[in-house]
């Protein structure tokens, strides 16, 4: 099969390689016939994520066809299509049952590799580093699923691929944060960071009750995407513009009531011998990059909270802490818990109150992967979200 | 500490306290520390499983190479005896077990009675604060020998973390009934720095089958 393959920093090819084969009783092989380029692989596309390999597979956003499953598994059957959450969850340990699936203790093979740098492990996540489990990713045109009878979400209407893909992650974690905001109706929400995540985040705000969502961001296409959604923007790249002075001429003096940082470290950290050069460079990446969490802790209002789907890894310096103490604010954050909200959300797409192929701004083949990854990565041509086809020839352009 | 490494089997009158436990009267006790050329590991986990069957399946140790790591094989030759069979690459290393001391549902403690490894090992069974599943406390005892030299040099796991491996693996297989394991991550060869990466990462020790369930199409 074709598969979309990390070579190195800033080196991506499209490589034909070995068909997944099913390893577990409750594994199962999907063709996929949607897939998407995450933001967040755009961290490991610039290498600041270790323990990749040269040759590792690609993607963990993507959708297909049961081709085969396991034995364990008795809810798939071929040709059912699905939509697989980017977090493996196993369903039956502790946090499973807490419902914190992306803090299963069952899937990460190579969990010991996280406990070294975190003290515990989360879940095994595809196609993200071998320290997140080593497994292969779905930026290819099949990919074996682990724990296929608790994830896959079952899509049994005729809606397009391009309008539930996104609940394999985005639309979820985007859904998360403005959970994780607390928001009350009437509340104003500021969200920093205007990819898809954060566009989600603004329309879940919506949807959650806030009465005024201020989308903080640089590029003119994701403000203007974020206006579509009803946000009201902030350009913080333009003179005279300071993000904590606008925050407060938009709410009166008070400051929002909930801020959502879509923007995150770039960067994960691990302790692995060999890899203490990398791990240093990732760290001091992130220590530059800690402006966001700090403008929004400085920003929230009095006893608000601020809530992280950003991607943080590592040990941040100089965070305000006497400002959150000193406001009584609450922070919550982490890994999507996709499996909560894959259905309810496949229900808001099905009533017509979303259509997240809204951000799709382009559509390509597995051989184009390549170069769209450095164009995303230097933010040209516009883009906003890119998918695959991984049937679709090269297109002849 | 750790009487219950040094009990004769049938002994009449087994210890109050189980010498795996990070409790003693109220108060935490730290694992032994290593020395006189012995190391020591203790490790637990929580597993949503009642505690006799988990000590069932502890016990039955003919089917131990479903879930520890580089075990090819285990006969049962008496009421309390073992052979082991640990093999990596064309290396291979056999010793013979006997338990100590078995408490249905509630602890299993054995020792090595000659052969190339020498080892003793407790694991207790016990209802988690709260109800939440049962916590699984497993203390082992090694001296540096052949066994951690090889081990080390082979698998490339040290053998302290080969305890923690077998028992995150035990935890797996009685939750899930399958161990987690990835594959091609990387889809092509990985070169030589790869292969100490491979090692490093603790990827070069085959993950144990977890189970004999073939995967046939269903």
């Amino acid at each position: 099969m074709k598969a979309v393959c990390w070579m190195g920093t800033s080196k991506i090819e499209t490589l034909t390689v070995p068909d997944p084969e099913l390893l577990n009783p409750r594994d199962a092989i999907i063709k996929i016939t949607r897939t998407a380029i995450c933001g967040s692989d755009l961290h490991l596309y610039d290498g600041f994520i270790p323990t990749m390999e040269a040759g590792d597979i690609m993607g963990h956003e993507f959708m297909g066809l049961v081709e085969e499953v396991g034995p364990g598994v008795k809810n798939l059957k071929r040709g059912d299509r699905v939509v697989i959450p980017f977090t493996i969850a196993c369903g039956n340990c502790l946090f499973c049952k807490k419902k914190l699936w992306s803090a299963c203790d069952n899937s990460n093979p190579n969990a010991h590799l996280m406990e070294k740098a975190y003290g515990y492990s989360g879940s095994g996540l595809f196609g993200y580093s071998h320290m997140m489990g080593g497994y292969a990713g779905g930026q290819a045109q099949y990919v074996r699923v682990p724990f296929a009878d608790v994830g896959p979400l079952k899509i049994e209407s005729d809606l397009p691929d391009e309008k539930v893909l996104f609940l394999s992650d985005i639309f979820p974690t985007g859904y998360m944060a403005a959970e994780n905001a607390q928001i009350q109706p009437g509340d104003t929400v500021a969200v920093w960071g205007c990819g898809p995540v954060g566009q989600f985040a603004i329309a879940s705000a919506f949807m959650l009750g806030a009465a005024r969502v201020i989308a903080i961001d640089r590029l003119p296409e994701r403000l203007e995407l974020a206006r579509s959604y009803g946000a009201i923007t902030v350009d913080y790249s333009e003179d005279d513009v300071k993000v904590l002075t606008a925050l407060k001429d938009l709410t009166g003096g008070v400051g929002p009531d909930a801020c959502i940082d879509a923007v995150g470290m770039e960067a994960h950290m691990g302790d692995l011998q060999g890899l203490y050069d990398t791990v240093k460079v990732a760290l001091m990446m992130e220590t530059d990059r800690a402006g966001v969490l700090r403008q929004a802790i400085q920003a929230v209002r009095k006893g608000g909270t601020l809530s992280v789907p950003g991607v943080y890894g590592g040990l941040l310096d100089k965070v305000p802490f006497g400002a959150a103490f000193g406001k009584g604010i609450t922070m919550k954050m982490g890994q999507t818990n996709m499996h909560n909200y894959m259905q309810p959300l496949l229900e808001r797409i099905e009533k017509g109150q979303i259509d997240p192929s809204s951000i799709i701004s382009h559509r390509i083949s597995l051989d184009e992967a390549p170069e769209m990854y450095k164009i995303w990565r230097d933010k040209k041509e516009n883009v906003t979200k890119i998918v695959i086809d991984p049937w679709k020839e090269r297109s002849a352009s | 500490m750790c009487a219950a490494l040094n009990e004769k089997p049938g002994a009449d009158v087994l210890p109050v306290s189980s010498g795996a436990s990070a409790l003693l009267n109220g108060r935490y006790l730290p694992p032994p520390e290593d020395g006189d050329g012995k190391l020591w590991i203790r490790t637990s986990v929580i597993i949503q499983a009642e505690a006799g069957e988990l000590h069932g399946m502890w016990s039955d140790v003919e089917s131990a190479p479903q879930w520890q790591e580089a075990i090819e094989a285990v006969t049962k030759t008496g009421e309390r005896t073992s052979h082991w069979v640990m093999k990596f690459g064309d290396k291979t290393i056999e010793w013979d077990s006997e338990v100590l001391a078995d408490e249905p549902g509630k602890r299993i403690a054995w020792r090595s009675i000659g052969g190339a490894s020498e080892n003793a090992g407790e694991v207790m069974f016990e209802e988690a604060p709260g109800g939440r599943g049962t916590m699984v406390t497993v203390l082992q005892e090694f001296r540096m020998g052949k066994l951690a030299s090889a081990w080390e040099t082979l698998v490339g796991r040290n053998p302290k973390q080969a305890i923690i491996e077998n028992l995150r693996h035990f935890k797996a297989l009685a939750e899930t009934g399958e161990i987690p394991r990835s594959q091609q991550s990387p889809a092509g060869p990985r070169g030589w720095i790869g292969g100490i990466k491979r090692s490093l990462y603790g990827e070069k020790i085959a993950t144990p089958e977890g189970t004999n369930q073939p995967l046939t199409q269903s």
